[in-house]
């Protein structure tokens, strides 16, 4: 069976939150939609368990009972304790029984929530809810398992967790994607989509998106900002030639994994000014 | 290098809990500073301390020289991390509103934001509000600024731009303290400082903060077998792409996967910043 | 500071839900205090029964409003005219002395009636006619106790309250955590999440219910003589539009504040102006047709036919229809502009902007 959302195109009234997006669930991969706020990976995401209905493209998906999802903002009622929500979660998927209480304590265990269970869900810390969240999602085991930006805000600790928890979600034989704005985060995944605007700039493993980068590369240290197309780096200036040399001054180096997604952002930018400046 | 705020020894409590624990912490002119630590590591606590909005329960706190004032204020520069900014307001109003209150109305909305300035600041995608408020808060040049979380949420090309704001106000001779999660922005920064539970546990420059810790890296068909038995060790193993990055010995690693039959290319590599922080942070609180 | 002034200015004029209150409300209160809130009454519904009938109502004067005069009636009937409530008075007319019946649930027509009637033998007195003296009997609630009045409406405020303002909240507070979104792709159907909402709202509007009522006769010594299952019905019918409009408020409001905002622009004007304090027919011409439009209305009708008045539920089909029907309209266009949140929509305008950094619990 093949997950997913093929040439998805979402209009919202006058905007275009989605145009022709590409995005397949493999089971047992981890998939990250990466892009800033506004590119269209809440709506990717919705799109991709029914949420939005798609004005044109096709969209694959399993059964309600077999996919598990966490919005950008967590979806726990926080007015209840952590074993309430377990409950209730548990209650709509049809776990019961001993297999969910075996299930549920050795999740709460894992996130290291077990000892906190009768606290009200809102008097966690940030990090614990987004784990709580997560756990709740891949308690009954989902065939696709979808994330809405889980570690944005995150400490650093609880994000390492939180991955963790996902690529055992993977590795049970989910087919997971998950949405971030942190580009270093793309690194875990087998396959990226980048998304700009709601169009995808960039698609493949991490790997390959590196390899595809056109032109020549190079950072040129402190200075005046060089001749072309450059962004700052530290104390740095990373430059791009997509077409031409590189400019004097500049050493050539392989790009890595966010220069390449700057590049593409790049890229993307100079196509837009110029169909602008066209029309 | 002036150093323009620091503290010394600073120890912040509220009645039994001892939110900042003898933390010594320093910003100069022309430097960016990145703090960095999870939530309830004392950040927030050590940057009101530096605001001067609360007063040490010990230890010193100076700004600009002298104990933090209300003359300080108009030399500091905050933006917090919900911006700071009128959602129901255009661009142009939140400045006029800002200038005046810091007695700049004179000042022209700069031309990095110019393009907005009719828009109302709730429209904008996100990454442009940052850089409003960013040039709101530096408008009436400051010679410290302090960010708090600045380029969280935000598309990678006005995350590049946001920087390079942020970078050209420190070759300026602002200092700029800087908090953060995003990895990718800690390694722009100068000087790293590390927070976990109310202390200082690390700081120095990121290759500093790293040191020699490594990690071990596997690579074997099919990573979904290891993962699974290196995670019921309880080790904190991450998965990049198709490979496995785990915080253990490569002889412990190469057993545990030949216990179960699995063959796989294992080497040590060096950890990444965020592993790094992971490992300084555990043993922090192991302490 | 006057920039905080100027600022606060902008802000306003772009904040539509507070000018409509700041606007809205002074036209409300004006409108109450200039033109409905009257407590006196300028016709008071007459029936006249009996032999003399036509003769007693021709000298009936103002307020006493003939609408009916029935030779062959007698005092049952009258009676009977009371209690359904077409008529505030009966007059009967044809034993040893004429007696006038008084609705004793409407006060104030109730003591207008007895001024003029009090006038009427005082001139009868002083002139000496041939009118025969009346003989006044208040039926229902002979000591004219204003408790017994508000309690029966009291009801229909806390069925409104928890109705509207509560039931809105508890959705609102759904829709800011995003566990909206989580219930619209839980395997649940539609109708699961709706009434699982719903019903406990109306079990507990119906506790109270029980409660106040039992209160008011326990403590106030209000009666209930009527037809527990009518009463009932009529507060089912009632509750459902209220939770109806609670609904829809919901779906309307992105956080609390305004949900509130908006509840109060629904309940403040049925307080004023339904009937609960201010008598519906004291309210001038050009006003009274509000409270024809307003739920609470019809539901202290009932409620006070029921409680005080033992007005059959044949008598009581008006009110009931017309709150059948709201309810049916307004918990019908709830309920579709509910399922639009939890089923999928190309026209969603809930993804307008991506959602910013999400607050971490401090």
């Amino acid at each position: 069976m093949t997950w997913g959302v093929e040439n998805a195109t979402v209009v919202f009234g006058a905007r275009t939150a989605l145009a022709n997006v590409s995005l397949r669930a493999v089971p047992s991969t981890v998939s990250i939609v990466v892009g800033g706020d506004g590119a269209g990976k809440s709506t990717l995401l919705r799109a991709l368990v029914g949420l939005v209905r798609l004005t044109s493209g096709i969209g694959q998906r399993p059964a309600k009972q077999e996919i598990g999802y966490v919005p950008a903002t967590a979806g726990l009622y926080v007015d209840l304790t952590v074993d309430e929500n377990v409950a209730f979660s548990a209650a709509a998927y049809g776990l019961r029984g001993p297999e969910l209480a075996k299930r549920s304590k050795a999740l709460l265990e894992r996130i290291g929530i077990a000892g906190v269970r009768g606290r009200l869900v809102g008097q966690l810390s940030g990090g614990m809810q987004r784990k709580l969240a997560v756990g709740m999602a891949l308690l009954h085991r989902p065939a696709m398992l979808v994330l809405d930006e889980p570690t944005t805000g995150v400490d650093p600790v609880s994000r390492a967790e939180l991955w963790r928890l996902i690529a055992g979600a993977a590795a049970e034989g989910s087919a997971v994607v998950v949405a971030t704005t942190y580009v270093d985060e793309a690194h875990r995944a087998s396959a990226v989509v980048l998304l700009e605007q709601g169009r995808s700039i960039a698609t493949g493993s991490p790997s390959d998106i590196m390899a595809a980068v056109p032109g020549a590369f190079g950072v040129v240290a402190s200075g005046e900002q060089p001749q072309g197309l450059s962004w700052r780096w530290g104390t740095t200036w990373r430059v791009w030639a997509p077409t031409r040399e590189l400019p004097t001054g500049a050493t050539p180096l392989q790009p890595d994994f966010e220069d390449a997604v700057m590049i593409a952002a790049l890229a993307d930018e100079q196509q837009r000014w110029a169909d602008d400046g066209a029309r | 290098m002036t150093v323009l705020a620091e503290t010394r020894d600073v120890t912040m409590r509220f009645g039994e809990f001892t939110a900042v624990d003898c933390v010594s912490i320093a910003v100069s002119a022309g430097e960016v500073v990145g703090l960095l630590g999870a939530n309830g590591a004392g950040k927030t606590t050590v940057i009101r301390l530096l605001l001067g909005l609360v007063r040490p329960s010990h230890g010193r706190v100076s700004l600009f020289g002298a104990a933090p004032s209300m003359s300080t204020r108009r030399r500091l520069g905050y933006v917090p991390q919900t911006l700071g900014l009128y959602d129901d307001l255009t661009v142009e109003e939140n400045w006029t509103f800002t200038a005046s209150a810091f007695g700049t109305a004179h000042l022209a909305v700069p031309p990095s934001i110019g393009t907005t300035r009719n828009q109302l600041v709730g429209t904008l995608p996100l990454g442009v509000q940052r850089r409003v408020a960013f040039a709101v808060a530096f408008s009436h040049e400051p010679e410290l600024l302090v960010l708090d979380e600045p380029t969280s949420g935000v598309g990678p090309l006005n995350r590049a731009r946001l920087w390079q704001d942020i970078r050209g106000s420190a070759e300026h001779g602002t200092g700029v303290l800087v908090t953060t999660h995003n990895m990718e922005e800690a390694e722009q920064c100068d000087r790293l400082v590390v927070m976990a539970g109310g202390r200082v546990v690390a700081q120095g420059t990121v290759a500093a903060v790293i040191g020699d810790r490594q990690v071990v890296e596997v690579s074997c068909k099919g990573w979904q077998q290891a993962f699974s038995i290196l995670d019921a060790e309880g080790l904190v193993v991450q998965v990049h792409g198709d490979a496995l990055r785990v915080p253990a010995s490569r002889e412990d690693v190469e057993r545990l996967l030949e216990r179960h039959g699995l063959r796989g290319d294992v080497r040590t590599v060096p950890a990444n910043l965020e592993e790094a922080f992971v490992s300084i942070v555990s043993a922090g609180a192991a302490r | 500071m006057r920039a905080m002034i100027v600022k606060e200015f902008r802000q306003l004029k772009r904040d539509r839900r507070t000018l409509a209150l700041l606007i809205v409300l002074p036209v409300l209160l004006l409108v109450v205090f200039g033109y409905a809130a009257r407590f006196d009454v300028s016709k008071v519904t007459t029936v006249v029964v009996g032999p003399d009938a036509a003769t007693v109502a021709r000298d009936l004067p103002a307020p006493f409003d003939v609408v009916e005069i029935d030779p062959a009636g007698d005092r049952s009937q009258a009676a009977s005219r009371i209690q359904d409530g077409s008529a505030v008075v009966g007059v009967v007319t044809g034993g040893t002395q004429i007696v006038a019946l008084l609705d004793g649930t409407q006060l104030f027509a109730v003591q207008a009636a007895e001024s003029t009637l009090a006038r009427m033998a005082q001139e009868t007195r002083t002139v000496g006619s041939a009118t025969p003296p009346v003989s006044v009997q208040i039926l229902y609630n002979p000591n004219l106790t204003t408790a017994w009045i508000m309690i029966p409406g009291l009801t229909g405020l806390i069925l409104l309250f928890i109705g509207t303002l509560i039931t809105s909240l508890g959705i609102v507070r759904e829709r800011q955590t995003g566990t909206i979104e989580q219930l619209a792709v839980m395997p649940f159907k539609p109708w699961d999440v709706i009434f699982g909402k719903i019903i406990p709202y109306l079990l507990l509007a119906a506790l109270d219910l029980v409660a106040i009522v039992v209160i008011g006769m326990v403590l106030f010594g209000v009666p209930f003589v009527g037809n527990v299952a009518t009463f009932a019905v009529g507060a089912l019918l009632f509750l459902l539009v209220t939770l109806g409009m609670g609904v829809l408020v919901s779906t309307v409001s992105q956080n609390q504040g305004q949900a509130i905002q908006l509840a109060i622009m629904f309940v403040v004007p049925q307080i004023l102006l339904s009937g609960l304090i201010f008598p519906v027919s004291s309210m001038a011409g050009g006003v009274q047709w509000i409270a024809y439009v307003l739920p609470l209305k019809y539901f202290i009708d009932i409620s006070r036919g029921v409680m005080l008045k033992a007005t059959p539920l044949t008598a009581l089909w008006g009110p009931l229809v017309v709150l059948a029907g709201m309810a049916v309209v307004v918990l019908g266009l709830a309920v579709l502009r509910f399922r639009r949140d939890l089923a999928p929509s190309a026209r969603r305008e809930g993804a307008a902007a991506e959602p910013g950094v999400p607050e971490a619990a401090a």
